[in-house]
């Protein structure tokens, strides 16, 4: 099952990260602009709400990206072994 | 000429209204019904006839995926809990792929290809992991929302950021499957409407190339389910180990 095409791995671990920044960014900019309209402080709420996501995305692809290599230092030590 | 989108419409087959609901069998509904047969009837084949110590050819393939989807969850979740969600894991993973592959049969329908469907998917392990996390560790559970090791002084500031970061992990698991289901089998279909439109001294240069995407989809259908299979594993794990 897993893919040995190294070029497929790295499409769809680039396509992953991808989603995940712009959907956190998208989720940050949605509460910003919904905060806004609950509380009628236009424009303030949307832009804290972008780079709340934007940090709240980038951590995420942190933690996705510390979690692939992990994964790769695993499989580096079962060949090495 | 067909729209390329033409193949992701919702056609009702057989239309069941109850009190305003529109409770419809369509296509989308038969395709899941199959996939959720060939999964079931397979299995089912395999105990009928018993399992035997040395197994066929179906009893090995669905052995395999089995072991490997519990090795990905003890791997994950750990194996003294994982144990309670290999069989949910299982069927998600299994549903999961059976869908993307019935879809890559032609003049069948994608049943991934519908954000509702896995949008309901990632909202439903969503609130799995909620359910999860605040019955093992009760009030603790919103401990979750501040990262070990962060300074007093930042705790205002990382609260938001890992309420998004957790709202995000949902949208982003069903826009993911949604996205690369959606995207291959559109470029199957402007590649077979060139195919189709084109004379046949050009037309026949568009139709080696959806043989090789659909060798691409396949390959797809079985990592995107992974993808899917894999982080539901993660995302119950965090909640289990509480970082």
């Amino acid at each position: 099952m897993r893919e040995n095409n190294g070029f497929r791995q790295g499409m769809q671990i680039a396509f992953r990260l991808g989603t995940e920044l712009t959907v956190a960014t998208f989720i940050g900019a949605m509460l910003g602009y919904g905060v806004d309209q609950f509380f009628g402080i236009r424009p303030w709420g949307l832009a804290v709400g972008v780079v709340l996501g934007g940090a709240a995305g980038s951590l995420n692809v942190y933690r996705a990206a510390m979690l692939l290599s992990a994964e790769e230092f695993n499989e580096d030590d079962d060949n090495n072994s | 000429m067909e729209s390329p989108l033409h193949h992701f419409e919702v056609h009702n087959i057989i239309p069941i209204h109850i009190a305003g609901l529109d409770l419809s069998i369509n296509n989308a509904v038969v395709a899941m019904w199959v996939g959720l047969a060939v999964i079931a009837g397979s299995f089912m084949l395999v105990v009928n006839r018993g399992v035997s110590p040395i197994p066929g050819k179906l009893q090995s393939i669905l052995e395999i995926s089995l072991e490997f989807i519990r090795s990905m969850v003890y791997e994950f979740i750990g194996e003294d809990e994982g144990k309670k969600y290999v069989p949910f894991i299982a069927s998600l993973f299994l549903f999961i792929l059976a869908c993307n592959l019935i879809g890559l049969i032609p003049g069948s329908y994608t049943i991934t290809s519908q954000l509702a469907v896995t949008g309901a998917f990632a909202v439903g392990i969503f609130l799995l992991t909620l359910v999860i996390g605040f019955g093992k560790h009760g009030m603790h559970f919103l401990g979750i929302l501040v990262p070990p090791g962060v300074p007093k002084i930042m705790i205002p500031l990382m609260v938001p950021i890992e309420v998004i970061s957790m709202l995000a992990r949902p949208i982003s698991l069903a826009v993911r499957l949604f996205a690369n289901m959606t995207a291959g089998h559109t470029v199957l279909a402007v590649l077979f409407g060139l195919a189709m439109t084109g004379p046949l001294w050009l037309g026949w240069l568009p139709f080696g190339f959806t043989i090789v995407i659909n060798g691409l989809e396949i390959a797809i259908a079985f990592i995107q389910a992974y993808i899917f299979t894999t982080l539901t594993c993660v995302y119950i794990g965090d909640v289990i180990k509480l970082h």
